[in-house]
């Protein structure tokens, strides 16, 4: 264990039997200290089993694990890690047969479904789109899969509040100060999600919300739910409270008198995740019924200057009387200008660079931090500092499937190997050479694109593939009869496939990768990026069928080609993990802000881009939902207006900066160029900010 | 700073701290330059508080650059940061306004603007699904010749005029706040059906439906919903109106009906609002909203202070009187008595007082030819060749451009400029090179990587590598000779190669280039050096290596396609720059249509290269034409894309009375077309029912005709206009023709033939 200040040591030596309420700002030590404090339990003879560990997001409990996995602990059960979100699941589970019946599902002895954000979007897309066909939500323009999105985000709002799913519609309509042509939106809404819950309930499906709510109402009332969980934990660490949701805190109120001790942990100047629902004034009312309250003040992270510059960004942004700045200042805020985009990303490349050769920093040392990261943002500067040989990592969680080469050929050849499908899910010549570019080794693009116009004929839509030796004998020299009798073991197993009977769509891809595309011969021969791939596609084709109640029988061939069109349709994205993400190595952390702070952690270096956006403080606008009014601070019947809009973004604004300044050492570099990514130019209020500080420093500067 | 004397004009406008004030300015007087100065004093007074900016409004993309840059340029004179003020098209300016709350309007946050080129196609296969079903409806108008449905001509022409209508109908509409569901309410209570209503309404609805599913709103959408959101929410417009205390507009006698709603909205009750326009050069009215009146209406209301720009150094006193005698003869003498408001004075043209440290081109009247004899299309053309191959040779270090009123005149001219060898620039007939060459660059290559086996596309992107080579290269013009053989050649030899596969991924036996080029030197070359100084063989091994590297990119996500691509060919920071915004583009394009493959992508290049779309940003670098960077070059242009342009020898082609109609009787319109029963215009009449629908109780039904002949008194009126813009854009020597047309019955301009009698007189007079 690393050097604990006195504070820290106070805390962990407090007797076990305590109620602890301890509150800092980041960089204070708070979770060294639970951490420190969670040993001292189990060293001193508290069974691991009996802990119970709760953080908002799994990310956050990176620092327990680790500790709990280290062998040198005493021997015994395992401390207990889990969201609010996992618990509900867990105890739903345990106790279905209990519930389920009186909760309103209509086959109480069939174990439910769970379901996953995806499947549940699936679902909901059945539902809605017959609706909008009919006129629902005209007066909106929206892609319907974020339309179905959002009517599942307003579900689970309601439920992390603990409001009746159906006030949704009448407190989005009550907020409302636009067209009152539009507040007819809300009543699909309400409708939409009426229906879904029903749906739900008919089929034993359980998404999000279900789970949440069946917690609340269903759950924790249960004398046999809060006989076990009292039997079972004893101690209670839960960490981030701010970052929680509502339900959390409820959860944990009525808990709270029958354990025996329990340490609360409260980031003051957190809360980064109320647009999903985080309740950080929730939170805060928990502090009245712990016994002991400790507060947090001295930062590790912070020298004086460091300090100031984090002071003077504070007035900046509130518009308070600055306090002179250092003369160090100067170099803990810098920036980089340039009028083009990319020629400000090279220079912040050639910064970087500087940064780890000359001065010596270590490249886990430097983030590079944006409002957002697309594409082709990161592909731009991950390509750059590779070239330059810094190790850099992205963390921009997951990438939907359908944008990887393999898993489109992967869809194509299943399409071929089902020729009925085709009339739903069109292939044509273009996506087949590109297929069979990838597939078979040795093949260029050109001899593909001859194959494919050789042998595949697109409008007599059958999807059949014609034999090699039916082309003529000038093409098939052409395309070369090496590759020629590859095509045809590819062609000869498809054709075997497609007459036998359909078997479940996962078991298509393992067989076909197992049986040819992994052979000698073909592109996927001892490729493990395209094993992963492969795998992440199986695992999420099984997810898709097992959501599947029994109770809405879809036959092996049917759930195949919806699950196929679903994916193309972007319904379902099959989010996943890549490994080359996975690994925390020794490398620049490119991410967006929100993640950065998520993660935390502090390091030297910040670069921070496209400081003129307002992507830095502004919430997602989504027409159908609403962070703010579906959150117990708002009162019902109250109007959201652009006042309250501002307001918001300037706390968030000042939570964002102040927070990312707090997890920074040393300096901050600021990306900026004239026109942005796009060739607009960018007035956001960050920007501003900055420029006033900045004048300070500069104007100190001149004057002293 | 500039160095430069306020003149007395301006001085009085630089003045400005408050309230409203509405500027009649001339062609040539310097409105941006004043405006922009103007800002640059209000910052420099520090009349802003805390977080508020300058607003300045402007009509087209490439004035946001030209006012950007001129403010920063007064402001660092002075020292101060170029920040605080932010200058917007008022498509830019609904759009910020629209992204402070997207959800207001029923948007969502990462809601698409649709182009024109998008909002075409949809609108397109609205009408061709509309027809399909509807022809009947529609027949009833058409000539009642009966060969008409077999006329290829007319099968041509139909769709895209029925589209013309449904556009300006569907704009019409939204700048109304009208949805289609509320059309539909209105068109329900009428006691009869009216067929061009029930069209309009058709394709609307369909078309809105198309935007709706895609989240995605098209231009005037988005000035819609802003004025939606202004409208809605007070405290966003209370916010607004803080954030932009001043609001300075450029352009005004362009401003439609929504814009001043719009900025009025913006002003409110105590911003402080400046507006400078010269009504007459208002040239884009035609079946939008725009109209002049509205600023003349503005510099009369009673809080206004009313101000001039009378003042032009721009041309010569001969020049002046010329379109000073326009002004005169319409405003007085027009035989039409309702378009004599088309221009207007004061302020007539003035001459920069003697006072001033510059002063106008010293007049010379024998530099001004009003051609008068009559002359068919082709003549008139070749007259003016002649013209300008005489006079170029001794005016190297002039400027000229030749003018003319349809693009496809333009054309014609730009053919006979290649025949002859002569130097000319047409890139206002169609876009300017920045984007295009980087968005073709980069079109090329996807376009061959869409079809592999093509070896006509393969040369192509041959060129397109070695062009880019060549702009980073400063070569002289032998050498650029020579480089230009060089790929020639190579281009040829490529052409040659039917199966590329030999070329490309040759196998032993088959190696297309060792056979065609047997490699007699060193294998390795260096590969730093320049391509031009390599041997054919190593050239195309170079370029053959290249392409396989591209070829693999199809298999990575479009966007990085792109970058990867933008990497090897550019080292210009603004192609780079400008190739990062294709990768957004199409990425965005990629996921609005997941079914698109690199073909489509590819035509999606192509359309933005041939600037069939509007593309937003990197302004300066796609429209800042200089008339000065092209002396010695005869600048070819439409009469509407010279305005603002100054040159100093200018020739104003077609005059006649089918370009510039005056009201009589044999006057033919454009917008009457040939397949209509009764010549009507039937998309003023379409327009004219909508307009009545608004507000059926108060207006009596526009009956058949009459909209049409409103139309043409417009038509008239924009034309006489056109006219003097035209007139206005030459400094020193002016030459205008006219023809008789392909018909050979066309008449010269009314306009012309007036100014014929003034000029004979004028010039009698100031030469004895």
């Amino acid at each position: 264990m690393q050097n604990l200040s006195a504070r820290q040591n106070e805390l962990i030596q407090l007797p076990i039997h305590s109620i602890i309420f301890l509150e800092g700002v980041a960089g204070t030590g708070k979770t060294t200290a639970a951490v420190g404090r969670l040993l001292t339990l189990i060293q001193q003879g508290i069974p691991a089993q009996q802990i119970f560990i709760l953080v908002p997001q799994r990310t956050l409990a990176q620092p327990y694990r680790e500790v709990t996995n280290d062998p040198d602990l005493p021997p015994g059960g395992a401390v207990t890690i889990l969201t609010i979100g996992g618990l509900a699941r867990r105890l739903v589970e345990l106790f279905w047969p209990e519930i389920a019946e009186s909760a309103g599902f209509h086959y109480p002895e069939v174990p439910p479904t769970f379901l996953t954000l995806e499947t549940a979007q699936y679902f909901m897309a059945k539902l809605v789109r017959p609706l909008l066909e009919k006129g629902y939500f005209a007066s909106l323009s929206l892609d319907p899969n974020r339309l179905y999105s959002q009517i599942l985000d307003n579900l689970n709002k309601a439920a992390i509040i603990g409001i009746p799913y159906t006030e949704i519609g009448g407190r989005l309509k009550s907020a409302w100060n636009g067209s009152p042509g539009q507040l007819r939106v809300y009543d699909d809404v309400q409708e939409c999600a009426s229906l879904f819950r029903q749906f739900c309930f008919e089929h034993n499906l359980l998404d999000f919300s279900l789970q949440i709510d069946l917690f609340l109402t269903h759950l924790l009332p249960n004398p046999m739910v809060k006989a076990a969980l009292n039997q079972q934990y004893r101690h209670l660490i839960a960490d981030n409270l701010e970052e929680d949701i509502p339900v959390t805190h409820e959860f944990i109120r009525q808990w709270l008198p029958h354990l025996e001790s329990a340490l609360l942990i409260y980031d003051l100047g957190g809360g980064y995740r109320v647009f999903l629902g985080a309740d950080p004034t929730s939170a805060y009312s928990l502090k009245d019924r712990c016994s002991q309250k400790i507060q947090f003040d001295a930062s590790f992270i912070h020298d004086d200057p460091q300090r100031n510059l984090l002071e003077m960004m504070n007035c900046s942004l509130n518009d308070i009387l600055p306090p002179s700045p250092t003369s160090e200042l100067r170099t803990r805020l810098q920036t980089i200008s340039q009028r083009f985009y990319p020629q400000m990303l090279d220079l912040v490349t050639k910064r970087i660079c500087t940064l780890i050769n000359e001065e010596g920093i270590s490249p886990q040392e430097i983030v590079v931090l944006a409002p957002y990261l697309n594409d082709s943002l990161r592909f731009s500067l991950t390509n750059r500092l590779e070239r330059a040989g810094i190790p850099v990592r992205s963390h921009r969680p997951s990438r939907a499937l359908r944008e990887e080469a393999v898993i489109r050929t992967m869809l194509n050849l299943a399409v071929l190997a089902h020729p009925q499908w085709l009339e739903r899910v069109p292939l044509n010549k273009a996506d087949l050479a590109a297929s069979f570019f990838l597939t078979l080794d040795g093949l260029d693009l050109i001899r593909a694109q001859l194959l494919a116009n050789s042998v595949y004929f697109e409008q007599n839509k059958k999807g059949k593939l014609a034999p090699f030796e039916k082309i003529a004998p000038s093409i098939q020299e052409r395309i070369t009869y090496r590759i020629g009798e590859k095509y045809e073991r590819l062609r000869t197993w498809i054709t075997e496939y497609a007459s036998q009977p359909a078997q479940e769509l996962e078991l298509f891809f393992i067989r076909i990768f197992d049986e040819i595309l992994t052979t000698p011969g073909f592109r996927f021969y001892q490729n493990e990026r395209a094993g992963e791939l492969v795998a992440n596609l199986v695992e999420s084709v099984q997810k898709f069928r097992w959501s599947i109640p029994p109770s809405l029988p879809l036959g092996a061939a049917e759930s195949g080609l919806e699950y196929i069109q679903m994916l193309q349709e972007g319904v379902i994205a099959a989010q996943y993990l890549r490994s080359w993400e996975r690994e925390a190595s020794e490398a620049v952390f490119l991410a967006p802000a929100y993640t950065f702070l998520l993660a935390n952690r502090a390091v030297d270096v910040q670069i921070w881009l496209d400081i003129g956006s307002s992507g830095w403080y502004e919430r997602l606008f989504q027409p159908l939902t609403h962070p703010y009014v579906l959150s117990r601070n708002w009162e019902n019947g109250k109007v959201w207006t652009a006042e309250d809009e501002q307001r918001v973004s300037q706390q968030n604004l000042s939570r964002i900066v102040l927070g990312l300044l707090r997890r920074c050492r040393r300096m901050v570099w600021i990306g900026f160029s004239e026109l942005g990514e796009s060739g607009f130019e960018q007035r956001g209020l960050l920007l501003r900010a900055i420029q006033r500080t900045l004048e300070i420093i500069n104007q100190e500067q001149s004057n002293g | 700073m500039v160095d430069f004397q306020l003149r007395p004009a301006q001085q009085q406008i630089i003045r400005f701290r408050q309230g409203k004030m509405g500027i009649l300015a001339v062609p040539g007087s310097g409105k941006t330059w004043t405006l922009s100065y103007l800002a640059a004093e209000l910052l420099a007074q520090k009349v802003l508080q805390r977080n508020q900016e300058i607003l300045i409004v402007t009509l087209v993309n490439s004035a946001v650059d030209v006012f950007s840059q001129r403010i920063r340029a007064f402001l660092e004179a002075r020292g101060l940061m170029p920040i605080d003020y932010r200058v917007r098209t008022l498509h830019g300016l609904a759009n910020d306004i629209v992204r402070e709350r997207p959800e207001l309007v029923g948007l969502d946050e990462k809601f698409q603007i649709i182009d024109e080129r998008e909002s075409d196609r949809i609108c397109r296969s609205a009408v061709d699904a509309w027809l399909k079903q509807n022809y009947s409806t529609i027949e009833p108008f058409l000539d009642q010749d009966s060969t008409l449905s077999q006329d290829y001509n007319f099968q041509l022409q139909f769709p895209d005029f029925l589209q013309d209508i449904a556009q300006s109908f569907i704009s019409q509409a939204k700048d109304r706040c009208l949805t289609p569901e509320d059309l539909r309410q209105k068109i329900d209570q009428l006691p009869v059906k009216l067929p061009l209503l029930e069209m309009g309404w058709s394709i609307y609805h369909d078309y809105q439906r198309a935007l709706r599913y895609r989240g995605a709103v098209d231009f005037s959408d988005l000035i819609r919903l802003a004025y939606n959101a202004l409208e809605w929410d007070i405290a966003l417009l209370e916010r607004l109106q803080y954030r932009w205390p001043y609001i300075l507009e450029d352009e005004a006698q362009d401003s439609n009906w929504m814009q001043e709603q719009i900025l009025r909205k913006l002003v409110g009750d105590h911003g402080n609002w400046v507006r400078v326009g010269d009504p007459n050069q208002a040239i884009y009215e035609t079946f939008t909203t725009a109209n002049p009146r509205y600023l003349h209406q503005f510099v009369r209301e009673t809080d206004v202070i009313r101000r001039e720009l009378p003042n032009s150094g721009r041309s010569t006193k001969s020049i002046m009187d010329l379109a000073n005698q326009l002004i005169r003869w319409t405003m007085q003498e027009h035989p039409v008595l309702e378009v004599r408001d088309a221009l207007h004075a004061p302020p007539f043209i003035r001459p920069l007082p003697p006072s001033d440290s510059q002063s106008n081109p010293s007049d010379d009247p024998s530099k001004i030819t009003l051609y008068k004899p009559r002359l068919t299309p082709d003549q008139e053309i070749e007259l003016v060749v002649r013209s300008i191959k005489n006079w170029l040779k001794d005016h190297l270090d002039w400027t000229v451009a030749v003018l003319v009123p349809r693009a496809d005149r333009g054309l014609q001219i730009v053919e006979k400029f290649k025949e002859e060898g002569i130097p000319f620039e047409d890139s206002l007939l169609k876009t300017t090179s920045s984007t295009r060459q980087t968005a073709r660059m980069l079109g090329d290559i996807l376009a061959f990587l869409a079809d592999p086996t093509a070896p006509k596309k393969l040369a192509k992107v041959y060129q397109t590598w070695r062009l880019a080579e060549s702009n980073d290269l400063e070569l002289d013009h032998p050498a650029e000779e020579v480089l230009q053989q060089q790929i020639e050649a190579d281009m040829a030899l490529i052409l040659q190669c039917q199966n590329l596969e030999e070329y490309l991924y040759p196998s032993p036996n088959k190696d297309w280039l060792a056979a065609v080029l047997p490699p007699n030197d060193p294998a390795e070359v260096d590969s730093t050096e320049p391509i031009h100084k390599l041997s054919p063989y190593q050239r195309l091994d170079r370029f053959r290596q290249l392409v396989r590297r591209w070829q693999e990119t199809i298999l990575i996500p479009v966007d990085q396609l792109i970058l990867t691509l933008a990497q090897d060919l550019f080292r210009q920071p603004v192609d780079l720059a400008l190739a990062h915004k294709l990768a957004l583009i199409l990425r965005q394009a990629q996921d609005a249509h997941p079914a698109w493959h690199l073909h489509e992508l590819a035509q999606e290049l192509t359309v933005i290269s041939n600037n069939q779309r509007r593309f937003i940003g990197f302004s300066k670098n796609d429209s800042g034409f200089n008339p000065e960077d092209y002396k010695g070059v005869v600048v070819v242009a439409t009469m509407h894309k010279a305005k603002g342009l100054e040159w100093d020898r200018v020739y104003l082609l077609s005059v006649n009375n089918y370009d510039f109609p005056s009201g009589a009787p044999y006057d033919r319109y454009q917008p009457e077309k040939w397949f209509i029963g009764g010549r009507l215009n039937l998309q003023a009449e379409t327009l004219a029912q909508l307009e009545w629908l608004l507000d059926p109780n108060q207006q009596s039904f526009p009956s058949e005709g009459k909209p049409t002949q409103q139309a043409r008194l417009n038509y008239i009126r924009e034309r006489i206009r056109l006219l003097f813009v035209g007139i206005t854009r030459a400094k020193r020597e002016l030459i205008i023709t006219w023809n008789s047309g392909r018909n050979k019955n066309q008449q010269p301009a009314l306009a012309l033939r007036e100014l014929w009698d003034y000029w004979d007189t004028h010039y009698a007079q100031t030469t004895s």
